[in-house]
């Protein structure tokens, strides 16, 4: 009953005409963002963050969130046109998406795409609705060891899972710890690595280092790869077609896959670090080892489209339990909507759901709504997209640079941190190039203030022994479920490149 | 190239760690644990770290993936200069200036659709910026805009 009025308090707070104007213009944003290739969700929510500064938090949140989880499914309709996926996160549909456009059925894989983005994003929500407020309640026993441990959880995993080199991974999330310790010492007061600036007195602000990694490294490294020349990648698999609709037939394949996709991306999207990336490539593999026909895979099959895509969907819900209830982001997306919960005084953590339901419920529930205007996004604006699509990235790309440019100075007036952004976006190409993780580096820059006021708190309590972290019953599970993902990963790494 | 940024960030490692050690206590004035903590866990294993990469990559070098130097080093080196004159011109005239050199170099022979761009784009990200948004845009020396 109780999650039937919060339910119903979150409806009334998301079908509010400023709201779902908001929400109509993130899912909106969000597939846009999600067709460019090089330019992804993070870039994207820091960018747009400035933006909001004036909207009330609701409805700004609302909207972030909406293009969080919008850029998902227009990430897919690059991947199936032009066989380059517009997030990292729709890979696994050019896989089997493209050799289905190829064969003259782009319409009914857009279609089917969109169909398994809704179920697989409203599966999630389902589930957001159902586990949040246990975990909430779960995540009120939590203590300075829980959250330095739940820190280092998100982080090895995303090391360990995502990227080729896990030593280079490592480097990069320390980088950010490192940074993430510039400014003022809150414990003692004591200034750390400001030189004598004033500027950094308060530390660096991740939004300039999120933008210049993700937008300007980005559109560095689509430059360098040669974007600019061949547009978005290749040609446009798409014409008006007489058979746009899918068949009976495809919808009878899919149901197993996007069942098995909602559940799996679920699960991993709400392990901190693991996220949608690693879900779709699960799913991929889950559907080709319980298929029939697994030769066929790589070929044209619907199943290995609807599977990852369901996933991915799933995924991005799942990953917004963390954030939710634990405050702890597991991608650089979602550390920027933790940046944007914070600057309007919204603390994610175990008592968010308690001290400010209307807004927790109402963000649950715009999801609900999302979804379905995705999904009629995705079937009746397709032509829209496709001419998106063949906009050059010549005139795309020094655009966004605006954007970022202008997005970046906004934030607090300064120059200094317009040329953060400029430095981090070389540093960003540089090591995109040369195999390191920029999620990585910005996950840590957000959560290394919390990470390391969590293990001085921890070792206070202890005085001084690590063996808080196994004493205590919750943070030996999360210690051992750490070690299995990071086991699992290795794992999953080794088959990976056996598979290649 | 890919040794040097390596070596780069073993050097800004080793800075990190010297700062990390001669000027940061390891004790607060209450005997408690210090601001210099985290930073030394942090720079020490930041220094074996990327010493480990570089011995790695030395022993099997790899230049990472292949591409066009040019495109990636003309577009970073007209972002920084648009950086730079966004306290000089103005936002506004240092966004028309950019989008003007940014497609003449990479739009080449479009003429009229470049000056359009130039001129279009900056002034409708004035507009949302400055007017709509009331966000701040950076004010030139010589015009206030």
């Amino acid at each position: 009953m109780d999650l039937f009025s919060n339910l119903l308090l979150g409806f009334s707070v998301a079908v509010s005409p400023a709201n779902l104007a908001y929400l109509l213009m993130g899912v909106f944003v969000g597939m846009v963002v999600g067709i460019i290739p090089g330019f992804g969700p993070a870039a994207a929510l820091a960018v747009l963050l400035p933006i909001t500064f004036g909207m009330e938090p609701s409805g700004a949140v609302i909207m972030l969130a909406a293009i969080y989880y919008g850029s998902q499914y227009g990430g897919t309709i690059t991947s199936i046109l032009l066989n380059t996926p517009g997030e990292s996160s729709s890979v696994a549909a050019t896989f089997d998406g493209y050799p289905l456009a190829q064969q003259g059925r782009a319409g009914p894989a857009l279609v089917m795409q969109a169909v398994a983005s809704f179920v697989g994003g409203t599966l999630g929500v389902v589930l957001i609705t159902l586990l949040a407020p246990p975990f909430s309640q779960l995540a009120r026993s939590f203590g300075p060891p829980e959250f330095f441990l739940l820190v280092v959880m998100g982080l090895s995993t995303l090391i360990v899972m995502i990227g080729s080199n896990w030593r280079l991974g490592l480097v990069s999330a320390l980088i950010g710890f490192a940074l993430g310790t510039v400014g003022v010492d809150l414990e003692t007061g004591n200034s750390r690595f400001t030189f004598g600036s004033a500027e950094l007195i308060g530390g660096i602000d991740f939004i300039p280092v999120a933008i210049g990694l993700f937008g300007l490294g980005e559109l560095y490294y689509a430059f360098y790869s040669g974007l600019h020349v061949s547009g978005s990648g290749g040609i446009v698999q798409y014409q008006k077609e007489k058979r746009f609709w899918p068949t009976r037939r495809d919808y009878a394949e899919s149901n197993g896959a996007l069942a098995r996709g909602s559940l799996l991306g679920f699960v991993v999207g709400v392990l901190p670090g693991a996220g949608a990336t690693v879900a779709s490539l699960m799913s991929y593999s889950v559907e080709k080892s319980v298929s029939r026909t697994p030769e066929k895979f790589g070929k044209g099959m619907m199943a290995g489209l609807v599977g990852p895509e369901a996933a991915n969907n799933a995924a991005s819900s799942g990953a917004m339990v963390p954030l939710l209830t634990l405050g702890i982001p597991g991608s650089a997306a979602t550390a920027v909507l933790l940046a944007a919960f914070v600057l309007w005084g919204l603390t994610p953590g175990p008592l968010l759901m308690a001290v400010k339901p209307a807004f927790a419920w109402g963000l649950i529930a715009s999801m609900y709504l999302g979804n379905m205007a995705l999904l009629a996004l995705n079937v009746f604006a397709i032509p829209l997209f496709v001419q998106m699509i063949r906009l050059p990235y010549r005139i795309l790309a020094p655009a966004v640079i605006l954007v970022c440019t202008l997005g970046t100075y906004s934030v607090n007036g300064s120059i200094v941190e317009t040329w953060i952004m400029f430095g981090a976006g070389l540093a960003g190409f540089f090591m995109k190039r040369y195999g390191y993780s920029p999620a990585a580096l910005v996950l840590a820059l957000v959560l290394g203030p919390l990470a390391e006021q969590s293990l001085r708190q921890s070792l206070i309590i202890s005085r001084g022994s690590l063996s808080i972290f196994v004493d205590r019953p919750v943070s030996l599970a999360i210690l051992l479920l750490t070690l299995a993902l990071v086991i699992g990963g290795v794992i999953m790494r080794r088959g990976r490149r056996a598979y290649t | 190239m890919r040794a040097g940024f390596q070596l780069g960030v073993l050097l800004c490692a080793g800075l990190y760690s010297y700062y990390a050690f001669a000027e940061l206590s390891w004790l607060s004035s209450a005997g408690r644990i210090g601001p210099a903590f985290f930073p030394r866990i942090i720079g020490l294993a930041l220094v074996v770290l990327s010493a480990w990469s570089l011995a790695a990559d030395w022993r099997a070098p790899g230049e990472g993936v292949p591409g066009g130097w040019r495109a990636a080093a003309l577009l970073a080196l007209l972002s920084g200069l648009f950086v730079a004159a966004l306290d000089v011109l103005g936002g506004l005239l240092a966004m028309i200036a950019f989008m003007a050199a940014a497609l003449a170099v990479f739009n080449r022979g479009r003429w009229l659709q470049n000056a359009l761009l130039a001129l279009a784009l900056p002034a409708g990200m004035y507009l949302l910026f400055k007017v709509w948004l009331n966000a701040g845009v950076p004010r030139g020396l010589i015009l206030p805009f």
